[in-house]
């Protein structure tokens, strides 16, 4: 806390994330920062956390690739298949490595509702993977809202009994990273801070305190709408978006100050309720995602 | 033009305080008079924000009655606050409700959000945590003591919160 940076340094998000780079190039070029391998696993979900972090700005994923760690396992994005690939799965567990888990846990019929690949002719279950991974792992991250709840795909009625990684490894500490998909940054940054210093400080639900500290609702621009009470009535008015839905006020992430894109926009600077993506429970726990038939203040009444 | 005066004076007062705290970081070494000042400067510049758009709407209402044209529709910003008279029976503090009662208030239509918990009906119509007159999949209108307990156990103080309505039979 006492070392915080203060103005006259640039405080924006590319000049933070700039220092952030510069120390762990410095620390890994000097040898007190070791680049460490990274599996990257998915199970049972859409592959959107992954390609929320080929978006990643600071740093970006070329750089994490080069530079931060080895990525020697990636069900989207290494070059090597079938049999090949998962071979490099299961040899990854003879080093060193940190786990990063997007997707559910299919649990119905012993996993067969999500297989990952085959392994000595036999198909590999997520749950297996999930488990045999979690289990050598020395940091593990659940990345997006199917791998710390369930998220959607654990949503009503569920039929793969999906339920987030930590109901298969509940005695392994986890770094619980919610959001469908989860920030570039969120991922990245938390990556980061495990090479540099080691586990980030988290909350009771195992959310790391950087991102996940603060509700939308105390940092939204239309704070002052809600404390007036004036309340938009249709998508696309510029006020409080309470009345049709939003979630922010309980929703815990850096969206209003962070943003989406390459720092450019995010829902509700583009007139749309948060709809909670982050939060847990998520979707079924934040619908209706949208209400056009609620409180708002009736005129003629 | 009293108003805009006053509009004026709440901005540079805003901006005078944020001033005053920009100061007041860039000397103090007590990081939780910092987050404080930094969590009011926050506040300070979105209140700036809202008086802006304010004032914006003020000046193209005045520009359009000017020149004589029909009144274009300003912000809903320039519209009174909701009076809280607007529902009679929420000035009742010792309603009783049955169950079938309470379900009327569901938040539907422009109707207000009550909840039971312990026996009490609570206004939740303005309740952050109830957007939509809904939180985490539950649905206004309904006794909840079982899952006001499950969920918040021991945490009275967010019922404290509540403005009271009257009482379940």
């Amino acid at each position: 806390m006492e070392n915080y940076i203060l103005p006259p340094e640039s405080l924006t998000n590319e000049a933070i994330a700039a220092r952030l780079t510069a120390s762990a190039r410095n620390g890994i070029e000097d040898g007190s920062v070791k680049k460490k391998n990274l599996v990257y696993l998915e199970l049972n979900g859409c592959s959107g956390n992954i390609i929320s972090l080929l978006n990643g700005a600071n740093p970006d994923f070329e750089y994490m690739m080069g530079s931060m760690v080895n990525l020697v396992y990636s069900n989207s994005l290494m070059a090597a298949e079938g049999e090949q690939a998962i071979d490099r799965l299961i040899k990854a567990m003879d080093e060193d490595y940190i786990l990063a888990v997007e997707g559910a846990v299919a649990l119905r019929d012993n996993g067969l509702y999500n297989i990952i690949g085959s392994w000595q002719g036999k198909p590999l279950t997520g749950l297996e993977a999930a488990k045999m991974l979690g289990e050598k792992a020395s940091h593990i991250l659940a990345v997006g809202a199917c791998a710390t709840h369930g998220g959607v795909s654990a949503a009503r009625p569920n039929p793969s009994q999906s339920v987030g990684l930590q109901e298969v490894l509940p005695d392994k500490d986890m770094i619980k990273l919610p959001g469908c998909p989860v920030h570039p940054d969120w991922f990245l940054g938390t990556l980061a801070h495990i090479l540099l210093y080691g586990d980030p400080e988290t909350d009771n639900l195992g959310r790391p305190l950087m991102f996940y500290s603060t509700l939308i609702h105390d940092r939204c621009p239309r704070r002052p709408f809600f404390d007036r009470g004036i309340f938009a009535e249709k998508l696309g008015d510029k006020t409080c978006l309470f009345k049709l839905g939003c979630r922010g006020p309980v929703t815990r992430t850096d969206c209003p100050t962070r943003q989406w894109n390459g720092h450019v926009n995010w829902p509700i600077g583009d007139d749309t309720p948060c709809i909670g993506c982050a939060q847990f429970g998520f979707p079924d726990a934040m619908a209706p995602f949208i209400s056009y038939d609620t409180t708002r203040v009736v005129k003629d009444e | 033009m009293q108003n805009i005066r006053m509009l004026q004076q709440q901005v540079n007062s805003l901006i005078s305080q944020a001033k005053h705290d920009i100061y007041t970081i860039s000397v103090t070494s007590d990081p939780t008079a910092k987050q404080l000042r930094l969590q009011r400067l926050w506040d300070a510049l979105t209140s700036i924000q809202f008086l802006n758009e304010l004032l914006a709407s003020h000046a193209i209402s005045s520009i359009s009655a000017s020149s004589n044209g029909p009144a274009q529709p300003t912000m809903p910003a320039s519209q009174p606050l909701p009076a809280p008279a607007a529902y009679p029976e929420l000035t009742l503090p010792n309603q009783t409700f049955t169950i079938q009662e309470l379900s009327n208030y569901d938040g539907k239509n422009g109707r207000p959000a009550y909840v039971a918990v312990g026996g009490v009906v609570y206004d939740v119509t303005n309740n952050r945590a109830w957007a939509a007159a809904t939180h985490f999949g539950l649905v206004s209108g309904k006794d909840y003591t079982q899952e006001f307990a499950s969920c918040h156990a021991g945490q009275k103080s967010i019922l404290a919160t509540l403005p009271v309505i009257g009482r379940l039979v």
